[in-house]
């Protein structure tokens, strides 16, 4: 500010002028200390701590933040609370450089530290907020309590209360370094400090083997004994709405190919022997899908009138589509799953970026498919024909690959694909 | 249609009307997380829209992959932390049907229980963000007041508030302390009194009536063909509850009703999840008088595994049917994990519901959701 | 010039040595120096100064009351580390701001987007001109005193809706827009409930207003019209609540929907003056509230001579403030207990239910006059 910025330039040359100059400091950064107005934002399980800081029971308003605001424009403090993801980041350095200064950041929680439970194996999460923004202080926790968060607060006021007129307040910068590399240098080092004191203890421990203290016991583990748990057996389940036979019979009646998905044969006695508290699984061929499953919810016998998903798997050459279906009023569930081979036809080094096999959309019979085929086609990379509105879902649109197949590779992702 | 932006499709309005597009989220403060809206309006009225999902997209389900069977069911937490023990269980229903594990009589009082205090403190924060977002602030603080002593319980059981991580195939992790029924007893006994105080504060107010009765419409036909389950679908008169209609634990010897409201408006969302409160307390009761002593979990497997083969297991949570679909080829990690969450269903109604209603009701049809949206993206 | 009619010791006082002052100097000046006019110059300086601690002066008392009401509502404590029982929270939060970043977004109007939080606060210093703090207490008793705050009020929209549409975002301009059509529309139903009173009183001014209810607590005109006085007491609480943009009626500002309304955009000072011209509106309107219904600065005697001679005693300001106070302590539960109305059902209450009901109370208060329907 204009005149915050001046009065100290003429008045720290003039002699005892920086003790006013101190003076003033000390008021602007109490002032800066106990008025830090948090922005509102939470992506995850932090933010309901974050939220629940704020209520009755722990009382941010007693430091005086409770004045949440919802426009980054008028907070001091971004609170960044749950996970951020790489579709997010550009959203929260966004957010942070609408904040006008001074300002400070607080990462809540293990995955603004490090990326927390989602650090290794995983494409999509962000390996701590400093990449994205300056932090000044951590709190560590999953998610942390209120009572941690305070924490935070009152050390973030320890931090601001050093801030002066000779060295104010400035944005940090973010970390540029990778993540690995950094605990690699520190691992590096960690370990020449280990052998510089297995050498300086060396000498030491021969010592006391030679002439241990005449009250010294050597240390025996002691084996608590295992709590013995019965062996408890499954209660005898039955099947609910119409059995496994029928359910057969009626599908069969439209796709002839059609067989039980692990099963050889599709006799009465296989039928039986399923278990019978999971729901009937059957395959279909790909032709019959749709006019199976449109059966399937319009027949007065079943109506399977709930899809309540679509799932993929990828089995290594081919995939599997599965339409979990429900009958609300019946109660029977059902899974209808198509084998989708691979389409060998595209060259190898395409094969990770393209799309490699396709199925006709549900769309046209349950609304609700939609979302739920755009999950299939954004992490396999299965076209569904026919699909009104086929775009990425849950990842970036300019996201390459596709996750949840085997083959799919990521930095952060250390086991070796299969 | 072509000049439209993706997802938008519906046709423009004849006459003298200007469109425009606004952007909610993904920081916005009553879109409950990181979900993004794109709404098409014309002067406050909404014409369209389109949700854009993935904000908080952490790809359990890959990382599932490199993951022990039981390390999922940390993994569940974080997908619906507002009732994290719920999540749990389901997850470890599906495992439970996979490896053929019967659980004692005493951890499934211990889960019901569980399940059931996280069923009512997930509506506490309902009916708190409810009123928070038609602008009563004080409701939101009430209601997360009571939510804390459920915490409280959670904490001294489980040693988390939030991320309980407490269930495992074949029971819990660990005993519950001798004061649990004592504290739970206490609690229902404060919640009775407090409840009908938070009924009387929110539930007649003109204010929230005139904003929720027929507001946000969803029929049962629409319900169903979103997928749409919980208390979203059973406001709509779909009477599906898992509990009831395929029972899972002990379930099917307890004595409560599915309460059933056939307007399919904000009004019902609202009340039925009062019902469901109340019905949770009647079920907690009774099986603290029923407690049993004994084992709390069945016969631990060192290396848990599930024979190759995929299993599923639905459970209610307080947003709806949870189901877990696990396939496994034999190995130590799951083959494939996946997740019905099921905010992402009715979520996905959003359009249907807030199509020709104002800006403002658009706020509260997604407070009547109650979408937990790290559930949907996973 | 302008010179009051009722006696006033400050503005007498400067009246009448400005002119002795002006005798020590020079003959040959004196004939070119106009006393009267520097008189009234320092008069009107005195005032400014006088309204500026009237107006800002009670803010922080406002905010802080704001804040620790809402907290004990809430169940829980509010402030409480800085000063006892945090005190000091405020000073804190105004230096923070006096000492934060100020910009502008890029694509905002400059000039309109500067003048906004500028305007927001020149229209309730004008009303508090008005207001009688006490006896001859008051800067300007003009006889349309009441049409007067009625067109300054009016007046305070155009910052809301400047600023809603200079910051160039969506939402901000929803919210000018919205505000708009609400303090256009519970303009209508807040004027007809001052008319009311004014017709009561059989006086503008509100000098004469509180004159009128002069005596004992049941002749303030709450009481002293029976049922109709309290009816329209409602109907201006809830007119006013309104008028201010406060919650439950803050559809404009609506944080939930709209993240902060015409103000989302501002940072740093100009925020703070949005913030500060709700409070001091805040504080004018509790001030014409008690004014009209309360009895101003007039004691509350309850006609036992002993009892009112010790009542009278204390100043007339003391009671206006204790009133006023307790008006403000009326709205901060209003803000803290109800939740919002949409748009359209405000607009609905308004023209289908309290225009029709000010109307009819306009036609009940000509009957009450005509017949002289009135406590004794």
């Amino acid at each position: 500010m204009g005149i915050m910025n001046f009065v100290p330039k003429v008045l720290d040359p003039v002699p005892g002028g920086k003790y006013v100059v101190n003076m003033v400091d000390y008021v602007v950064n109490w002032a800066r200390a106990n008025s830090l107005w948090p922005l509102t934002y939470g992506t995850s399980c932090c933010a309901i701590e974050m939220m629940s800081s704020s209520m009755a029971r722990y009382d941010i308003a007693r430091f005086g933040s409770e004045v949440f605001r919802d426009s980054p424009r008028q907070a001091d403090l971004f609170i960044i609370a749950g996970t951020i993801t790489e579709k997010m980041a550009p959203a929260v350095q966004m957010l942070w450089e609408q904040i006008p200064g001074p300002k400070y950041a607080i990462a809540m929680g293990a995955c603004t530290i490090s990326g927390g439970p989602f650090r290794y194996d995983n494409y999509s999460v962000v390996r701590g907020a400093e990449q994205v923004i300056p932090v000044d202080v951590y709190i560590p926790g999953c998610p942390p309590r209120p009572e941690a968060l305070f924490n935070g607060l009152l050390k973030l006021r320890e931090k601001i209360m050093k801030e002066s007129y000779r060295n104010p307040w400035h944005e940090g910068e973010t970390s540029k370094a990778g993540e690995i590399e950094r605990w690699a240098e520190a691992s590096k080092a960690w370990a020449a400090a280990e052998k510089i004191k297995d050498e300086e203890m060396a000498a030491a421990r021969e010592a006391f083997k030679a002439n241990p203290p005449e009250d010294y016991v050597a240390y025996k583990p002691v084996r608590v004994a295992k709590e013995a748990f019965p062996d408890v057996e499954r209660p005898v389940v039955t099947e609910i709405g119409k059995s496994y036979k029928e359910l057969y019979k009626i599908a069969k009646s439209v796709a002839p190919e059609l067989s039980i998905f692990g099963k050889e044969d599709s006799s009465d006695e296989t039928l039986d022997s399923l278990p019978k508290d999971l729901p009937l699984d059957v395959v279909v061929s790909k032709e019959n899908y749709l006019k199976l499953v449109e059966f399937l919810k319009n027949d007065s016998r079943t109506k399977f009138e709930v899809l309540t998903d679509v799932v993929g798997v990828d089995w290594k050459d081919h995939f599997d589509v599965i339409a979990q279906l429900l009958s609300v009023e019946y109660g029977h569930k059902m899974f209808v799953r198509v084998s989708l081979p691979k389409d060998e036809s595209i060259p190898e080094e395409k094969r990770a970026t393209s799309l490699l096999a396709s199925i006709p959309s549900l769309s046209s019979l349950f609304v609700g498919a939609e979302l739920k085929e755009r999950e299939v086609y954004d992490l396999f990379g299965i076209k569904f024909e026919g699909h009104p509105d086929l775009r990425r879902l849950f990842m970036p649109e300019d996201f390459v690959g596709y996750p949840l197949r085997k083959d799919f590779t990521h930095p952060h992702i250390l086991k070796k694909p299969v | 249609m072509s000049n439209l932006p993706p997802g938008f499709r519906e046709p423009s309005v004849e006459g003298e009307f200007e469109e425009y597009y606004l952007n909610m989220g993904p920081q916005h403060p009553s879109t409950h997380g990181a979900l993004r809206l794109v709404i098409r309006l014309t002067g406050e009225t909404i014409i369209e829209v389109v949700p854009h999902l993935g904000y908080i997209h952490r790809g359990m389900e890959k990382q599932a992959e490199n993951l022990g069977y039981t390390q999922y069911i940390m993994m569940s937490d974080r997908q619906d932390y507002l009732t994290a023990i719920q999540n749990n269980l389901g997850v470890c229903l599906a495992l439970e049907k996979g490896a053929g594990i019967g659980v004692p009589e005493r951890a499934e009082y211990i889960r019901v229980i569980m399940t059931e205090l996280g069923r009512i403190a997930s509506h506490l924060v309902f009916y708190a963000c409810y009123g928070g977002d038609l602008g009563g602030q004080t409701v939101l603080l009430y209601g997360f007041k009571e939510r804390e002593m459920i915490h409280d319980i959670f904490e001294e059981v489980t040693g988390q508030r939030l991320t309980t991580n407490f269930f495992r195939p074949g029971g819990s992790r660990m005993d519950v302390p001798d004061t649990f029924i004592p504290r739970v007893k206490a609690f229902l006994a404060h919640l009775e009194k407090t409840l009908p105080d938070y009924d009387r504060l929110l539930t007649k107010n003109i204010a929230l009536v005139e904003r929720s009765v027929g507001v946000g419409k969803l029929t049962k036909e629409q319900a169903l063909a979103y997928g749409c389950s919980g208390p979203v679908a059973r406001a709509s008169g779909v009477n599906y509850d898992v509990r009831k209609n395929d029972p899972y634990s002990i379930y099917s010897s307890l004595d409560f009703n599915v309460p059933v409201m056939y307007n399919g408006d904000c009004y019902d969302r609202y009340l039925i999840r009062w019902q469901e409160m109340y019905e949770s307390i009647k079920i907690i009761k009774q099986c603290i008088e029923k407690f049993p002593a004994g084992p709390y979990r069945s016969k631990e497997k060192p290396n848990f595994k599930l024979p190759a083969g995929s299993f599923y297991a639905a459970s209610e949570t307080a947003k709806g049917l949870y189901g877990t679909y696990v396939v496994s080829t034999g190995g130590a990690n799951p083959y494939r994990i996946h997740t019905r969450s099921p905010s992402f269903s009715n979520v996905s109604a959003v359009n249907a519901m807030a199509k020709g209603e104002k800006i403002s009701d658009l706020v509260t049809i997604l407070a009547s959701i109650d979408p937990v949206i790290p559930e949907i993206d996973r | 010039m302008y010179t009051p009619s009722n006696p006033n010791i400050v503005g007498d006082f400067v009246r009448e040595w400005v002119p002795n002052l002006v005798a020590y100097l020079p003959a040959t000046v004196q004939g070119y120096i106009p006393s009267a006019e520097i008189a009234a110059l320092i008069n009107v300086v005195i005032c400014m100064v006088a309204m500026g601690v009237a107006g800002i002066g009670p803010v922080p008392v406002l905010i802080y009351m704001e804040r620790k009401i809402c907290a004990h509502i809430q169940c829980r404590l509010g402030p409480m580390r800085l000063g006892p029982h945090g005190v000091l929270q405020l000073a804190a939060d105004i230096m923070k701001l006096l000492f934060k970043e100020v910009y502008a977004p890029k694509s905002v109007q400059t000039f309109l987007y500067y003048l906004a939080p500028i305007l927001v606060v020149t229209a309730p210093f004008l009303n508090l001109c008005m207001i009688p703090f006490g006896k001859n207490l008051q800067v300007a008793d003009l006889d349309i005193a009441i049409p007067f705050i009625i067109a300054v009020n009016g007046f305070g929209i155009l910052s809301t809706m400047l600023a809603g549409w200079a910051s160039n975002n969506k939402y901000s301009l929803i919210s000018g827009m919205r505000s708009g059509a609400q303090l256009i529309s519970y303009e209508v139903s807040f004027a007809l409930v001052l008319l009311l009173i004014v017709m009561l009183a059989g006086s503008a001014s509100l000098g004469g207003i509180t004159e009128s209810q002069s005596g004992n607590f049941w002749d303030w005109w709450i009481f002293k019209a029976p049922v109709l006085g309290l009816l329209a007491f409602v109907m201006f609480l809830i007119s006013s609540t309104a008028e201010l943009n406060r919650a439950p009626f803050d559809v404009a500002e609506a944080e939930q929907e709209l993240t902060g309304g015409h103000h989302t955009e501002y940072t740093g000072m100009a925020f703070s003056m949005f913030y500060l011209a709700e409070y001091i509106n805040l504080f004018t309107t509790c001030c014409v509230a008690t004014v009209c219904f309360l009895g101003g600065y007039n004691a509350p005697c309850i006609g036992i001579a002993a009892v009112d001679g010790i009542l009278n005693m204390v100043p007339g300001i003391v009671w206006f403030l204790a009133k006023a106070f307790f008006m403000v302590v009326v709205y901060m539960m209003f803000r803290w207990t109800f939740v919002r109305p949409r748009t359209d059902l405000l607009m609905a209450l308004e023209w289908k239910f309290l225009l029709p009901v000010n109307l009819i109370m306009l036609v009940l208060g000509f009957v009450f006059v005509a017949f002289g329907l009135f406590l004794p």
